[in-house]
């Protein structure tokens, strides 16, 4: 039997079964941990694919963000951990043939897929050739950052988009029963003590690395916000009803020195969005980096600012 | 295989034992002190034998140094959590034995 074979097969298979389970199930809660162990199998899969960006990525981001953002929404929604039959509304009478419609097309996709010729001479072979032109070793990096950074400001500016609409419709500020419960033992303190160093020990290595190995600003960014979500879960940081200047300018900080570079390059005749070098690609990986860990802790704590502790 | 790769495949092979086993326990205790008594037991003894496992087959120090530093973290993050998630139950009355206090909103936060 081949082994790699029947790991993928049981990848494929739980991936499959995960799915459905996550969307059928009738408890929030246990609906939420399902989603969450999705997006690990995602990243193992990702990783069985040779992957280890999207890997990174949809471990730190899909799995670990987006899982504590649902719990934190899923307490703050009551902590319902089940639907009542009566809740659950009527599925409206188109639901079956738009279901057997996307299905039926994804199925034809999917089978001529199988039945193209690999393209030698696409985009990506262009773009691999042409990485060591950027100074760039990592090809991912290369075409987030160069070939392809319209895409990629665009998704900075999803993200700003999408904390200026939570902070649209959030209520007034509630004190949040979150920290109390932590705050009396000396166990996490001492958690602390030793994660956050480290977490931006590794962000930082993340995002230095991400030129020539796996890596990049949105792993480093996830793992800088999954140590704000932590001090904010122990109420070291406490949301604030106000962004301070420095908040607002960590928010936009990834869109805006994006689109400096990107601007300023056209005033020594480059074409837009050039990157005149290596040290405009870190710069901007490193004020997204900052913008996508304060925006997604700024999410978490549903407020606008963040204030140390109270002492 | 030699003998590095024989002494690699029983330590994996041991801690997916641990972890079996933490898992049955998880889905078999009658109450969350015993929950996370079966868990810890797969953090800690299960990631040990597997970190110890890769860093016999990776064959280099700084593998070594990496895969404990990511045991030490796992315990770290392992053992606050469930100390809150202990301390949690207890204070909202579940008695060991019973299945109350149940670990649906653990102040840890995720599960690790």
């Amino acid at each position: 039997v081949n082994v790699s074979l029947a790991i993928d097969a049981v990848l494929a298979l739980g991936l499959v079964t995960l799915a459905v389970l996550v969307t059928s199930g009738r408890a929030l809660f246990r609906d939420i941990v399902l989603f969450v162990v999705f997006g690990l199998i995602v990243a193992l899969v990702w990783a069985r694919l040779g992957s280890a960006d999207l890997a990174l990525a949809e471990a730190a981001i899909g799995a670990g963000v987006t899982g504590a953002l649902m719990l934190i929404a899923h307490r703050r929604l009551g902590g319902t951990t089940t639907f009542e039959a009566a809740d659950r509304p009527a599925p409206p009478r188109f639901a079956l043939p738009v279901a057997i419609l996307v299905g039926s097309a994804v199925a034809v996709i999917g089978l001529s897929a199988l039945g193209i010729e690999r393209v030698v001479e696409g985009a990506g072979a262009a773009a691999q050739a042409r990485t060591g032109e950027t100074g760039l070793r990592n090809p991912i990096t290369g075409v987030l950052l160069a070939f392809r950074n319209l895409d990629t400001l665009l998704e900075m500016v999803v993200l700003l988009a999408a904390l200026l609409g939570a902070w649209a419709i959030a209520g007034p500020e509630e004190p949040d029963p979150v920290h109390r419960a932590t705050r009396d033992t000396p166990l996490v303190a001492a958690l602390l003590s030793a994660v956050v160093p480290l977490s931006v020990l590794i962000a930082t290595h993340l995002l230095l690395a991400g030129t020539d190995q796996p890596g990049g600003a949105f792993q480093a960014g996830a793992v800088l916000a999954g140590c704000g979500v932590l001090l904010v879960l122990t109420g070291t940081l406490r949301p604030a009803a106000a962004a301070g200047f420095v908040t607002r300018l960590l928010v936009v900080a990834g869109a805006a020195a994006f689109v400096l570079v990107g601007v300023g390059a056209m005033a020594f005749g480059s074409p837009p969005m050039t990157m005149p070098g290596g040290w405009a690609v870190y710069l901007v990986e490193t004020a997204m980096m900052l913008s996508i860990a304060v925006t997604l802790t700024l999410l978490f704590a549903r407020s606008r600012g963040l204030r140390g502790e109270e002492r | 295989m030699s003998a590095a790769e024989v002494l690699a495949a029983v330590l994996l092979a041991g801690g997916c034992v641990f972890f079996v086993a933490g898992t049955v326990g998880l889905l078999r205790f009658p109450d969350v002190y015993g929950r996370l008594h079966a868990m810890t037991k797969a953090d800690n003894l299960g990631m040990l034998l597997v970190c110890a496992g890769l860093a016999v087959l990776a064959g280099s120090w700084r593998a070594t140094f990496l895969l404990v530093l990511v045991w030490v973290l796992g315990m770290l993050a392992a053992s606050v959590s469930a100390h809150l998630i202990a301390r949690h139950a207890r204070r909202e009355g579940g008695a060991a034995g019973t299945p109350s206090g149940a670990p649906a909103d653990p102040p840890g936060g995720a599960p690790t």
